[in-house]
């Protein structure tokens, strides 16, 4: 069985980000990281194997030069090897876009089960795992909250967890599944998995490669335009009042002037 | 020669050579066992005068014994009874071949018989006192607290036995030799003519039998001596001395050392495949290693004061070690089995032994316990003990380092932290966007790199004010970051901090075995201190303190480091800083580990103290070099502490029965600790709160006019538990 894990590199969430000529997001500024989301669809991934699935892992990725560490963050922690989409005209690229190469890359590599994590933490779309299987015409199962691969039977089970109910849905594989941050932390690789996960076979593909027209992907391509980003101003400190007799009046005062009474 | 004479030489020698070949055996099986251990770090074997200094103060001075006066004194009458007492066993061997044996030039001098008498006799009374401390110290008495608890009682107590057999059976055929005639002193030995006296009834063949008895009971006696050390714990009369002479100097504490494989450091860049990764098995410490398992003696010193022993976790520095060294010698024939065909002949007990995981639980069979390796918090009380520089710490993390690179088995709640420093480069995971939040409410403009457009520290600047994770991120540490910020405006110091450009040093990381991420971050602020042209540093936390002044030099980082309280008591000494207005207050002060211990700052923060008016200060019962941890060190601030009572509660019970007003110490990580303790104790509404806070602080209301500081913070209230760092 082949198991294709979709992850992204995304800026890193806790640094200041800062915005391109282009208004998209200037990543040479930043540090990136495997989307933490996505680390959750490599867990699964990786247990299944440990549970004795016979499976090959692979990771995907689309994304500039960089993104590469995030696939090899994922080797850390385990699976065969990566596969990485890159090409400069992908630059802008909206959802539409993206599921179209992440959709050509998968069949260019064939798949059985395809794990996707439950949103990326830069765009937090969540659209792309349903928009793939669209496209490669399977089952789609997201926001898993775990994940249960009958081998035998040709089935992948999932439980979703909603707000008034636990649903069980089964799944003909091959299917597209997108799983929670609820399915089990994931592991901190040892040194000796980094070192090995350095090791492991990673294969660069272009939009050639995939027979995708460079017209069909990128800014010019997507369906929405960014017409401006304004960086939102830091967050006021609070205005602390020390009660002297006084407070009420000036919290009073405070709800006046805003015209809440 | 008499049939006396020929019993006496021929039983004497057998014994001797029956006794020689089986001490040889063992001591031949040690070695192998050391010669296949890693070898040691380039250095460690030289420096002879620095030896010999410590073999002087240490091992004849007893230093770190007498620290502990009645059992220290008893131990330096044992240590020095029998160095002096090796002459009578001279006396005894030269006995076995000449029946008036005579040590040569002093050998009849009647002092010598006099000293002889006197040491034998004081090694006695210190054996009655040993029995003493061991009967009221017993661990079935006193539980957990004694000192005992888990050592191997029944050898202890052989081993007096031992030593008063030495002492009989010495005195005994002296007495018989006094009056036989061939006694080597005509006066002097008092004891043995007291003895002799007794003896005189048997009349002159019965002193006759007694004396070629006699010897050949005291050299057998000093034989299975022989034979008994070298199989159980009181192999330390040898190896302790060895254990002295190659200990890291002046203490192994301070500065972790680098993961070495073979004796060389580990390239984390391009590490050897088979490179050693720490201690995974017990014959992945090095020789010197495994000779601090052999030097201890079980005394307990450690355990005493231990932190976590003294909460309730399973973890004593004492078991410990010798839970290794019972492991290293039920290896052994394992390990030095000649081929896998030796191996799988021997017994299942030594085959089962060589296959048990050296970390794991009593379910799977390991040496030692996770909850025994995670709970220490490299507090270093226990290398500061141990009267045979016995490197815990150093042992404790090396276990640590193989199981966080190699096996990544470690408590859940510390892979948070390490995220958080991999990704946000502090461990609450908030990012360097927030580094400079504490500096707003100052009335004056705090400077920082890059802000006048240099990339490099201005030729004014006198120190690099490095804020670290806690002062800038911590609400009570920004309390402290800002009253030093004011301190060094008010005194006219330039300064310059490095807002987001810093990160972690790593500390916490490093402690809980992850050395690559520590060197990645050391690395990293290395580049930037060393880009920006820093020199001399001021840093207000211990455990930064500790890494850029000690660790750093391992990375190529070399800088001049000092603590905020070293720079202040500096300032106010020279007239730059003036604390005028009285702080009426009584305060007591809490020596940080990796300020006091591990770095020797213990004056400094006092003489801040004491030269603030008004203020009286209280010392705690365990301070200075005895001085409890807070519980936070060892990246256990990081951990839940789930098994017995708070390590910081523990502390804070401590500090609140001297009912001081104000608790301080010089750590953000303690201030922290000591505040959430300082809360539980004193619970909600306190009839009398008690602030918990730098010494800084209490400065700062000196030097500034009345009122001028910033208001005390409400009493401490309850802090996030460890581990509670959800980015």
């Amino acid at each position: 069985m082949h198991v294709v894990v979709l992850v992204k590199h995304v800026p890193e969430p806790t640094a200041t980000w800062s915005f391109a000529d282009d208004l998209t997001l200037d990543r040479a500024a930043v540090e990136g990281r495997l989307s933490e989301l996505d680390e959750y669809a490599v867990e699964q991934a990786v247990r299944l194997v440990e549970s004795g699935l016979d499976a090959r892992v692979t990771y995907l990725t689309l994304g500039p030069a960089k993104a590469v560490e995030g696939l090899r963050k994922a080797l850390s922690m385990g699976g065969d090897d990566g596969v990485h989409v890159v090409d400069p005209a992908v630059h802008g690229s909206d959802a539409l876009a993206t599921s179209l190469v992440l959709a050509k890359a998968l069949q260019h590599i064939g798949f059985d089960l395809v794990l996707a994590g439950m949103a990326s933490t830069d765009a937090e779309m969540s659209v792309v795992p349903a928009m793939l299987a669209e496209r490669l015409g399977v089952p789609q199962v997201t926001f898993g909250g775990d994940l249960a691969v009958d081998a035998a039977a040709g089935t992948v089970t999932v439980h979703r967890d909603g707000d008034d109910a636990t649903e069980e849905v089964v799944a003909a594989l091959p299917a597209v599944v997108s799983l929670t941050d609820r399915t089990g932390q994931p592991r901190y690789p040892s040194f000796k998995a980094i070192m090995a996960g350095k090791k492991k076979p990673v294969q660069t593909l272009t939009l050639a490669d995939l027979g995708v027209a460079p017209e069909q992907v990128g800014a010019a391509a997507a369906g929405v335009v960014v017409r401006s980003v304004s960086v939102r101003p830091p967050k006021q400190a609070g205005q602390v009042v020390v009660d002297d007799g006084t407070a009420a009046a000036v919290v009073a005062d405070f709800l006046v002037a805003r015209g809440f009474a | 020669m008499t049939r006396g004479m020929t019993f006496r030489l021929l039983v004497g020698l057998l014994v001797t050579a029956a006794a020689l070949a089986l001490a040889g055996r063992r001591l031949h099986v040690l070695y192998r066992l050391g010669r296949l251990a890693q070898p040691v770090a380039p250095g460690r074997t030289t420096g002879a005068a620095a030896v010999l200094r410590a073999e002087v103060v240490e091992v004849l001075g007893q230093r770190r014994l007498l620290r502990w006066t009645l059992p220290g004194l008893a131990h330096l009458l044992t240590f020095w009874g029998f160095l002096l007492l090796g002459l009578t066993i001279v006396e005894g061997y030269g006995a076995l071949f000449v029946r008036d044996f005579a040590l040569p030039v002093v050998g009849r001098q009647a002092w010598l018989g006099a000293l002889e008498d006197t040491v034998a006799l004081l090694t006695l009374a210190s054996v009655v006192v040993f029995a003493a401390i061991r009967l009221r110290h017993a661990p079935a008495r006193e539980g957990r607290r004694s000192r005992f608890f888990g050592s191997h009682l029944d050898g202890a107590w052989l081993i007096l036995f031992m030593i008063t057999n030495v002492v009989w059976t010495l005195l005994l055929y002296r007495g018989a030799q006094v009056n036989t005639g061939y006694f080597p002193f005509r006066s002097g030995a008092y004891a043995s003519e007291a003895v002799a006296r007794l003896l005189e009834p048997l009349g002159e063949r019965g002193n006759t039998v007694v004396e070629h008895v006699g010897v050949v009971l005291a050299v057998t006696v000093v034989m299975v001596f022989l034979v008994l050390v070298v199989h159980s714990k009181h192999l330390h009369i040898g190896a302790a001395v060895a254990n002295v002479a190659l200990a890291r100097r002046p203490r192994a504490l301070g500065a972790l050392q680098p993961v070495r494989s073979g004796g060389r450091e580990v390239d984390f860049e391009d590490p050897g495949e088979d490179d050693l990764m720490g201690v995974g098995k017990v014959e992945d410490l090095t020789w010197k290693g495994l000779l601090d398992l052999a030097s201890c003696t079980e005394c307990g010193r450690c355990q005493s004061q231990c932190p976590a022993w003294n909460t309730g976790k399973p973890l004593s520095p004492k078991l410990f070690v010798m839970g290794l060294r019972d492991h290293a010698l039920a290896k052994a024939p394992y390990l030095l089995a000649a081929d896998d065909a030796a191996r799988a002949a021997l017994p299942d007990a030594a085959r089962a032994e060589g296959e048990r995981p050296l970390v794991g639980t009593a379910q799977e069979n390991g040496v030692i316990d996770p909850d025994v390796l995670w709970s220490c918090t490299t507090c270093g009380a226990c290398v500061e003990q141990c009267p045979v520089d016995i490197e815990h710490v150093d042992h404790v993390v090396d276990l640590r380092r193989h199981q966080m690179l190699m096996e990544s088995a470690f408590p859940e709640e510390a892979g948070i932290m390490l995220r958080n420093l991999e990704h946000a480069g502090d461990p609450w995971g908030r990012g360097g966007g927030h580094r400079l939040e504490w500096a707003e409410p100052l009335p004056f403009e705090v400077r920082v790199l890059g802000d006048d457009g240099a990339d490099r520290l201005p030729d004014d600047v006198e120190y690099l004010f490095w804020v670290g994770c806690a002062g800038a991120l911590d609400d009570a540490a920004q309390r402290t970051t800002r009253a030093v910020a004011t301190l060094l405006h008010e005194a006219g110091v330039s300064f310059m901090t490095l807002g987001g450009a810093e990160t972690c040093t790593g500390d916490a990381a490093r402690r809980a075995g992850n050395e690559f991420l520590f060197r990645m971050l050391a690395q990293a602020n290395v580049e930037t201190l060393d880009a920006v042209g820093a020199r001399r540093i001021v840093v207000t936390c211990a455990h930064c303190f500790n890494a850029l002044a000690n660790e750093y030099p391992q990375v190529g980082g070399h800088y001049e480091v000092v603590h905020h309280t070293q720079l202040l008591a500096d300032l106010v000494a020279s007239g730059r800083l003036t604390p005028v207005t009285p702080v009426e207050t009584t305060l007591t002060y809490h020596d940080a580990c990796y300020l006091g211990r591990h770095n020797r700052i213990f004056a400094p923060p006092r003489e801040l103290l004491g030269a603030v008016p008004g203020v009286r200060l209280a010392e705690p019962p365990r301070t200075r070099e005895r001085s409890f941890c807070c519980g936070a060190g060892g990246a256990r601030m990081w951990m839940d502490e789930t098994i017995g009572t708070r390590i910081g509660h523990e502390r804070a019970r401590e500090l609140l029965e001297l009912s001081p007003d104000v608790v301080t110490a010089a750590c953000p990580f303690c201030i922290l600790m000591l505040g959430d303790g300082v809360a539980a104790h004193l619970g909600p509404e306190p009839a009398r709160p008690v602030e918990v806070t730098d010494v800084a602080e209490i400065l700062l209301r000196s030097v500034l006019p009345a009122r001028a500081a910033e208001p005390a913070p409400e009493p401490a209230e309850p802090a996030e538990p460890a581990g509670g760092t959800t980015p």
